[in-house]
């Protein structure tokens, strides 16, 4: 199987300019620089890439929305917010390798013509914010960053923009508030931010590991990385960062399409303590739980979606068959209840109805008519201002689709069917 | 322009129209809560759902921040979104106080009217509500914020349009707050209005809190009388005591918004010290006794003196039907000098305003707000026009180049909240050839050189005027030709001086042997006078006023005056012997204290006692046209008849 | 009072920004740093270095998780109490920090070194259940740990 994530690492430490550079490294970026910016935009447009940050945007369509013709300034937005709970991949590559990411940032410029870009990080990952400013330095010295790059007319400056810790951050509109320094609270879309973004001009804002990807695509072309994948609609490869009650939790590099049994069994070493398999998030906080039945479906955008769920981030969380998830999903909701940033109603109010209701239900005070209402805020939510309450709905969605059954069973005995006495 | 249907009705709007707006315009409510016209969209609080059945749109969506388009087939009663709604209501009234009766807001909030409206009654959350600390927040606003439904109407109001930096949003997720850093009077001398902009009872007039419920009030348009800007208002008053003043919407002059002063400062109208009685020789007397009085005194002293020894005074404090009314006194009584302005510094200001500007050169705020260059002349914008500031402010944001043209001698009460180039005379400032600039002058003393190079540099005039009604009474002034009242006493002739809502100098000049007073403020010399006739404020009248920019407004008595029955002296309820039974069976018809007339009624009937004919009607001829202005319309420049 | 140099840095990395609010968290967090959390005080001098009213910092100030804005022990001892952790058992991190340092969530232990605080996840998943204690990360904690970790954190 062929890496391009993770390709420099080096067990135990961060890779060296030196090691990133003399194995391949920036031969995307003199790649491309050869060619027209539209001609980098179509590679990437080809290769089939799409946004690893969640939502699985085709990144090269993203791109061409950027109008190429208004005056004034465009700027490129890194998202290293990664907040989201049992998602820790875009710290695994930044901690490893700091170069994919610069390169990439700095092709995407090219094809965009962006002067000025960040790398929006978030609280906690100082150690990787460390690495990159580390690493912009080695670049501008070996002239692959900064002003005239490779001696042509193309500059870029990159700038770190360190948060201080917030999950509303991560959606892209309320980070281009966080970093203009305004209250990180998202925008109105339309206009979406690729015509009106940061400061009130057109930017493009992906993920650490949607950029990280762009130095191999222009490398070895998008035929190649569409290649990867080992379904045929897919393309590339993706991290897969693995939590909960597996026996190793690991963050690997798969290709797109891999399944969760492989994922799971090989390469996570199967389940701890030989527990048995109950359930996933398959892609962050914010995705519906999957069962025993999905341990065979490829895990790519599309075919998740078929069953329900959401490829998103590819942080996996794995509960064994002790767990309780209605337990798990009150502890989910506590979590997006207090990341609320507060802006609209059903997110602001309706989070906390929910969170008291399953608090209930956990403590054996639920009623049957909870059901009722929480399937309420399931749909209801969808009409938030942002994608937050949507996504902190898909767990409970999950968890009402699949297991209903223990749900009920903790109105009827009016207590939690996994907790012993004495834990009550 | 696109067409749509909205419940079956079918509407066209102007292109960018907002679907709520569009429903607006046929007769539909669509229930908002963040959604202000005069504030940028939030789509924050998700009342405003409706569906859409067909058409570019489908589904679920916020009708504040979805423009209307061709086709758009609407539905505000589909059961999803009525389901919405009720939602957002129920979510909102987990935390909300369930105390309506011991809330200011009661009456008048649309809280309550679309709880009612949403359909959710019934409480199925469980769990404890959140409670907030409030904060002092000066002496015109109470803050309870307990009562918040997160909106962000204030915020937006006082940050994005006031431009304040003092008052806004802490915290986050269901912790937000809204408030100050530390407990404190707000700075902006806008933030009255976050008492009209809450749509909840968070922000209440502290000046008139639990006086009375909104169905007790009597209100009716008004025009702000403290500056020359002319805010539209409506005084709310109960039981004769005027107990809020709120803002009242006119797009041509100051949107949805009043300055604090216009909204709090309001004690010298409620306050018993107002002068209430007739009086002649500093004896209370009926009306007709006083005007009879005056008439028999008048007409003695011009028999003696001659009627060149009398002079006739007013004020901008005079409706245009008051100033008018002079003209006509001074025409019954020939030859005596008919006075508008206490010196010749005002009197020069006002006229040469009134005399400089017309239709073409004259800016109305629409001109102001979207100027590319706005001059602010020897002026301290705050104190003498606050409500132009938001106007000014709205060029600034949008990129236009603001001057504050100060020589030193004047210094500005409070910050400006806009940016802002401070330069020390005209000949820094830069008009581009064509571009749209707007030149504002205060009502100080303007030189006559300054006053032509102004007029040279091409760009339109806002010149302040020295008092509320400054242009109308300036416009009679000078077709009158009065007389500044200084220089008429100081001719050493005056043996009458007949001052109705006029400025007396403090003390009046040996040899005036008879002085008559009809105002409703009485200064110590006016309390001396022979003849003192109480008159009405605005408040309690109807008239005309023409603002700074010669836009003429109707307004309309909000109550019939008297003394508020909150501190009423009990001699007016004592006199009876024995007192009557409780409760009394027998009404009186009479009001306390309310003998008080209409300004321009008392110099008809003046006129009238001493022999001239009746005058019923104060605006004739030309002003005629202004009779049937609507108080609730925009208001009319009057430029065309003044010139006619 | 800020140190004169901490003054210049700061105006300094305001100077360089595109605008003056971009700086505005990187401020703050300095600020925080010298004085353990963002006082009143320090609110004040953001807001002179950044040109805003000390309501404008704090509006951004009480957004953030990890500005304090009420006074903290010496070292911060998060808790990461989200889903990887909440699979790895952080409770019973919480219910040993409770017993061990006798505060409950929120509260300073006595002596003033340590305030407890649950965050949200802090991407060290793949190492549930995670803490920070003054900035150090530390991973698959379990309560024998913790009592070494405290030790250590309390000596340096
Ligand atoms: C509540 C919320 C949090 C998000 N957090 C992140 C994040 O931490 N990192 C990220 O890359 N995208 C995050 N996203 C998605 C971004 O809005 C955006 O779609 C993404 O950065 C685009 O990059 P991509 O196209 O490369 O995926 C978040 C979205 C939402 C609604
Ligand atoms: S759904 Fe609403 S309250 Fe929640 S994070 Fe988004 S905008 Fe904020
Ligand atoms: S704000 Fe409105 S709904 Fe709330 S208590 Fe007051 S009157 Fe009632
Ligand atoms: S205080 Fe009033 S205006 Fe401000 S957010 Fe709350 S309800 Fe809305
Ligand atoms: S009025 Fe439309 S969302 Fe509030």
């Amino acid at each position: 199987m062929e890496l391009l994530l993770f390709k420099h690492n080096r067990p135990g430490r961060v890779c060296t300019f030196e090691e990133y550079r003399d194995g391949g490294g920036f031969s995307g970026l003199k790649k491309a620089i050869a060619m027209a910016p539209l001609e980098v935009q179509q590679v990437v447009m080809d290769s089939g890439l799409r946004g690893r940050g969640g939502a699985g945007f085709p990144t090269g369509k993203k791109w061409s929305f950027v109008p190429r013709d208004l005056p004034g300034p465009r700027w490129l937005i890194c998202n290293c917010d990664e907040m989201e709970p049992g998602t820790y991949k875009d710290r695994a590559l930044l901690e490893a390798n700091p170069y994919s990411l610069i390169e990439g940032m700095t092709i995407a410029c090219y094809a965009l013509g962006v002067r000025h870009a960040f790398i929006f990080i978030r609280k906690g990952y100082e150690t990787a914010a460390a690495n990159l400013a580390r690493g912009i330095e080695e670049a501008k010295k070996a002239g692959l960053l900064g002003e005239r790059i490779l001696g042509t007319d193309f500059s870029v400056d990159l700038d770190l923009h360190l948060s201080a810790g917030r999950y509303i951050c991560g959606e892209e509109t309320a980070l281009i508030n966080a970093l203009e320094g305004k209250r990180p609270n998202p925008r109105v879309k339309p206009p979406f931010p690729a015509i009106k973004g940061l400061w009130n001009s057109p930017t493009v804002v992906n993920n650490v590991e949607t950029l990280a990807n762009v130095p191999e695509i222009l490398a070895n072309g998008a035929a190649w990385f569409k290649g990867l994948a080992k379904n045929p609609e897919g393309a590339g490869n993706k991290l897969f960062c693995v939590s909960g009650s597996v026996a190793k939790r690991v963050c690997v590099e798969l290709p797109i399409g891999t399944t969760l049994r492989e994922i799971i069994d090989v390469h996570c070493g199967g389940m701890r303590d030989g527990k048995k398999f109950k359930a996933c998030i398959p892609g962050g906080a914010s995705t519906q739980f999957l069962t025993a039945d999905h341990l065979d479906v490829p895990m790519d955008f599309d075919t998740v979606a078929k069953v329900g769920s959401r490829l998103g981030s590819g942080g996996v969380i794995v509960f064994d068959e002790s767990q309780c998830l209605v337990a798990a999903t009150l502890n989910l909701i506590t979590f997006f209840a207090r990341e609320s940033c507060g802006w609209c109603t059903p997110c602001r109010e309706g989070l906390p109805f929910v969170k008291e209701i399953l608090q209930r239900i956990e403590v054996g005070r639920g009623e049957e008519r909870d059901l009722e209402i929480m399937r309420e805020h399931i749909k209801y939510l969808n009409y938030s201002f942002c994608a937050l309450a949507p996504g902190a709905m898909a767990p409970l969605d999950g968890l009402l689709r699949s297991f209903e059954d223990e749900v009920r069973e903790h109105i009827l005995k009016g207590k939690c069917p996994y907790k012993t006495e004495k834990q009550i | 322009m696109p067409k749509l249907t909205i419940d079956n009705i079918p509407v066209e709007v102007p292109q960018g129209t907002s679907v709520l707006e569009a429903a607006r315009s046929v007769g539909i409510t669509i229930p908002h809560f963040c959604y202000h016209p005069a504030l940028a969209i939030a789509a924050a609080c998700r009342l405003c759902a409706v569906k859409l059945l067909d058409g570019p749109v489908k589904g679920i969506q916020m009708s504040c921040s979805l423009a209307a388009q061709d086709g758009m087939v609407v539905s505000t009663t589909d059961p999803e979104a009525m389901k919405l709604r009720s939602l957002v209501i129920e979510w909102l009234m987990i935390n909300h106080p369930h105390d309506c009766p011991v809330c200011d807001e009661g009456g008048e909030c649309l809280l309550q009217d679309f709880t009612i409206a949403g359909g959710h009654g019934r409480r199925r959350y469980q769990g404890n509500k959140r409670t907030h600390m409030n904060q002092y927040l000066g002496e015109g606003i109470y803050h309870e914020m307990n009562r918040c439904i997160q909106c962000y109407r204030c915020v937006r109001f006082y940050q994005e349009y006031a431009g304040g930096t003092d008052f806004g949003v802490m915290g986050s997720a269901g912790r937000v707050y809204f408030g100050r850093f530390e407990e404190g009077q707000l700075e902006s001398p806008l933030s009255g209005n976050l008492v009209d902009i809450c749509p909840t009872g968070v922000f209440t007039d502290k000046t008139g809190r639990f006086r009375a419920r909104y169905w007790d009030y009597q209100f009716s348009p008004a025009v702000c009388q403290h500056c020359s800007v002319g805010c539209n208002t409506s005084p709310q008053a109960f039981h004769r005591e005027l107990i809020k003043i709120v803002g009242r919407r006119n797009d041509n002059v100051n949107g949805w918004f009043i300055c604090d002063r216009g909204r709090f400062d309001k004690e010298y109208l409620n306050t018993p010290l107002r002068p209430r009685d007739p009086m002649v020789d500093g004896t209370p007397c009926e009306y007709e006794e006083a005007l009879a009085a005056l008439a028999a005194r008048v007409a003695d002293l011009a028999k003696v003196h001659g009627p060149e020894s009398i002079v006739i005074a007013g004020s901008p404090r005079l409706s245009l039907e008051g100033a008018l009314m002079l003209t006509e006194l001074a025409e019954h009584l020939k030859g005596a000098t008919l006075s508008f302005y206490a010196g010749p510094a005002e009197s020069e200001v006002s006229l040469g305003a009134v005399k400089l500007l017309n239709e073409q050169n004259a800016a109305t705020v629409r001109d102001l707000e979207g100027a590319d260059c706005v001059v602010l002349y020897e002026l301290d914008l705050i104190e003498e026009g606050a409500m132009l500031v938001p106007a000014v402010r709205k060029a600034a944001v949008r990129g236009g180049q603001v001057y504050l043209v100060s020589s030193g001698q004047r210094t500005l009460s409070k910050p400006l909240p806009f940016a802002y180039r401070q330069v020390a005379s005209l000949d820094e400032v830069i008009i581009e050839g064509g571009a749209k600039g707007v030149v504002i002058c205060g009502a100080a003393p303007r030189p006559a050189e300054e006053m032509a190079q102004i007029a040279s540099l091409g760009a339109k005039l806002m010149l302040l005027q020295p008092g509320p009604n400054g242009f109308a009474v300036g416009t009679v002034a000078l077709e009158s030709r009065a007389v500044p009242l200084s220089e008429v006493l100081s001719s050493g002739k005056v043996k009458a001086l007949l001052a109705f809502e006029a400025e007396l100098p403090d003390r009046l000049p040996e040899g005036v042997t008879l002085l008559a007073c009809a105002d409703w403020r009485a200064s110590d010399l006016a309390k001396g006078a022979a003849v003192f006739l109480p008159t009405t404020t605005w408040i309690e009248s109807d008239g005309t006023a023409v603002n700074f920019e010669g836009r003429a407004q109707h307004f309309q008595r909000s109550f019939k005056a008297g003394l508020p029955l909150k501190g009423l002296d009990p001699k007016y309820y004592q006199h009876q012997s024995p007192a009557p039974l409780h409760p009394p069976r027998v009404p009186h018809g009479e009001i306390p204290g309310g003998k008080e007339r209409d300004c321009w009624k008392v110099v008809a009937q003046l006129i009238e006692k001493m022999g001239g004919g009746s005058m019923a009607e104060p605006l004739t001829g030309k002003w005629g046209a202004l009779r049937d202005l609507d108080p609730e319309g925009g208001g009319i420049r009057v430029f065309g008849l003044r010139d006619r | 009072m800020i140190p004169e140099e901490l003054k210049k840095s700061l105006q300094q990395r305001v100077a360089t920004a595109v605008t003056a609010r971009e700086a505005a968290v990187d401020v703050m967090k300095e600020l925080q740093s010298h004085y353990g959390w963002l006082t009143d005080e320090a609110v004040g001098e953001a807001a002179e270095i950044l040109g805003l009213s000390t309501l404008q910092v704090d509006e951004l100030a009480t957004f953030y998780e990890m500005i304090y804005r009420r006074p903290v022990g010496k070292k911060v001892i998060h808790v990461c109490d989200s889903i990887s952790c909440w699979c790895a058992g952080f409770e019973r991190i919480m219910e040993h920090l409770r017993k061990k340092l006798g505060v409950v969530e929120g509260q300073t232990t006595a002596d003033g070194m340590f305030t407890v605080i649950p965050c949200c996840c802090m991407g060290i998943c793949g190492d549930s259940p995670a803490m920070t204690v003054g900035g150090n990360f530390y991973g698959s904690v379990t309560p024998e740990k913790l009592d070494e970790i405290l030790e250590k954190e309390r000596k340096n």
